[in-house]
């Protein structure tokens, strides 16, 4: 198996841990760092993807001549960077949010807080 | 000569920039912040209009080849003049409920986020507008304040970024397939996972079908004026991304099709059985946002006369003596609320000669016609449902001063559109006079039959809104869509 195949194989496998934590986990807080992990692993799909071209930390050397080109693809790079923000600021809003949450039930038993009147 | 930043290009610019701008501004000038929000509200609307009138479609690219495109024709202008007139008139109704600075920086924030993501077509600008739209929804449905309050804004936000994770794969994957972050780059390939990925983030957004099951209780337990904002507008966000692709390729507006047939008739059953008036409005917004998506060419005017009427509904919401159904009729309502609940209910439910009949009449031709039979039933399960708001007797004159200070002008500055909107198409709604009375009579009928069976039978239908239900959902719909492409490439 070639390596590329190999890690867009793990990456799918911490997606899909990500997803099933999500759906298995009872504890909220748990239930928050599985999406982390879905987060985490988008992140590292689109670093695999932009080392498809090559390597090379997408710079040019202050001589500013052209190295032979093995560049990694700067737009996943680029792209990726602002998801990663988006990803920590709502992780930190979330995390608030639970801190409050846990004066209600310290357990953060997701079941406890769900509403029990019909739909 | 007109300079360089007068163009129409960097006024566009200007105008997508500036809410940002303002917001900021609205903290730290608390006094500035209604002329802020009005002014930013109005360029909105005014904009939205002006691409309405003119008809033409204006793309614009920023920052050179790969940097971010942008289109504003017709069918967003529709969505930008509904995200001007909603937020204003929610800035009418908060500003009696003293709303602080922060109120207005979210406010300002929202109608921002929410024209760049109606503006832009690429994958990566929109996700990254979406988000925007997100955090600041949630933030303002925590202003409900209360312990549920908390748990809903929880679960919004979690659902939300999960789906948008899932969605930035697919994103991912196109651009490793196509070389290209757009939306025509992803309508070009041929359907597979990265489409139903980017799907299915975006009907999450829009609230349809079972990826929409968060929908409702979110909807019905903010605090009014926020609702009014979410099943209005915030619904669009998902709903133009999902019109647009449908435009680009018709093989992905028939792989929704059933997705939105589905989710009308969910969204009705459960509006016709619920107790609370609120849910009824947030389980209707489920199902209107599925007949958006059926066609494009219909899909901006419906979103529109949806919007707007339902809006008018929630931000009359404060005024409800309360919100159970089963008390609906002995509680009386003073005249200007009824009329207002009267025009919106009969808008929804598509009755001439408001705005809302010629968007189901544009629908109508706009869809095979299989599908307009199955509409006729969907619209008289409708008049049924929004029969149980107009139930309540009238109040008797009281104090006018008094009432002169209650006088609903937020949720009468929506209803406007839909009754001008009929002037503007009366040609078309001259002839559905007879048609609207026997839909009535019929939904009265269906309203009746349903009343006593309400009355009989305790149990309700299952809940499917706990969280796992709405992870699961979100894994069904998915594992649907990837099945029905796998089965048609044999």
């Amino acid at each position: 198996m070639a390596p590329i195949r190999l890690l867009e194989l793990l990456i799918l496998l911490a997606v899909l841990a990500g997803f099933g934590g999500l759906l298995l986990r009872r504890n909220l807080f748990l239930k928050v760092l599985s999406m982390d992990v879905m987060g985490s692993a988008v992140v590292a799909l689109f670093v695999l993807l932009a080392a498809r071209s090559g390597l090379r930390s997408p710079i040019l050397p202050r001589s500013g001549e052209l190295l032979s080109g093995d560049y990694a693809d700067p737009i996943p790079q680029a792209v990726i960077l602002t998801a990663i923000v988006i990803g920590l600021s709502i992780q930190a809003l979330l995390l608030v949010v639970i801190t409050q949450m846990a004066r209600i039930d310290p357990s953060l038993n997701a079941a406890s807080f769900e509403a029990t009147d019909p739909p | 000569m007109t300079p360089s930043w007068m163009s129409p290009d960097s006024l566009l610019i200007a105008w997508l920039l500036v809410p940002y701008l303002a917001a900021f501004l609205a903290v730290l000038l608390p006094s500035l912040s209604h002329a802020l929000v009005v002014g930013c509200c109005g360029a909105t609307a005014w904009v939205g209009a002006e691409a309405l009138i003119t008809g033409t479609t204006r793309p614009l690219q920023l920052l050179g080849e790969f940097g971010v495109p942008l289109s504003l024709e017709p069918l967003a202008g529709w969505f930008v003049l509904l995200n001007g007139l909603v937020c204003l008139a929610v800035w009418i109704e908060a500003r009696r409920q003293g709303w602080d600075r922060t109120g207005w920086m979210l406010l300002l924030v929202l109608l921002g986020s929410l024209n760049t993501s109606f503006l832009t077509t690429d994958l990566i600008s929109l996700y990254v507008a979406l988000e925007v739209v997100g955090i600041t929804a949630f933030l303002l449905i925590l202003k409900g304040n209360s312990a549920n309050a908390l748990w809903i804004a929880l679960r919004y936000l979690l659902i939300g970024n999960t789906t948008m994770a899932i969605y930035l794969i697919g994103a991912g994957l196109v651009y490793a397939q196509a070389g290209s972050f757009a939306f025509t780059a992803l309508a070009q390939l041929p359907p597979g996972a990265p489409l139903v990925l980017v799907l299915v983030g975006l009907l999450t957004k829009a609230g349809v079908f079972l990826n929409g099951l968060w929908l409702p209780r979110t909807h019905a337990e903010a605090p009014a004026e926020v609702s009014a904002l979410l099943s209005g507008v915030v619904v669009g966000g998902g709903a133009l991304p999902l019109l647009r692709l449908e435009q680009l390729n018709t093989a992905i507006g028939e792989l929704l099709l059933p997705i939105a047939l589905a989710s009308a008739v969910l969204g009705l059953i459960y509006a016709l059985a619920v107790t609370d008036a609120k849910r009824l409005l947030a389980w209707s917004t489920l199902a209107q946002m599925g007949l958006v998506l059926l066609a494009p060419a219909a899909g901006g005017l419906m979103a529109f006369s949806h919007g707007v009427a339902k809006s008018g509904l929630f931000l009359t919401a404060r005024q409800w003596p309360s919100r159970s159904l089963q008390t609906w009729r002995q509680q009386p309502l003073p005249a200007p609320l009824l009329l207002t609940l009267l025009v919106g209910s009969c808008s929804i439910a598509g009755l001439a000669p408001l705005l809302g009949y010629a968007a189901k009449k544009q629908l109508e031709s706009a869809v095979p016609p299989v599908i307009t039979t199955a509409l006729v039933v969907l619209s008289v399960g409708s008049v049924a449902v929004y029969c149980r708001l107009c139930r309540a007797p009238l109040a008797a004159a009281s104090n006018p001063e008094e009432a002169s200070g209650a006088l609903p002008w937020g949720a009468w500055l929506l209803m406007l559109p839909l009754v001008v909107g009929c002037v503007l198409l009366l040609a078309e709604v001259q002839r559905g006079w007879l048609v609207s009375l026997v839909l009535l009579g019929l939904g009265l009928v269906v309203d009746q039959l349903l009343e006593r069976r309400r009355q009989q039978v305790s149990h309700g239908l299952p809940s499917l809104d706990r969280l796992p239900d709405l992870v699961g959902g979100l894994g069904l719909v998915g594992a649907g869509l990837l099945l029905s492409i796998g089965a048609e490439l044999g």
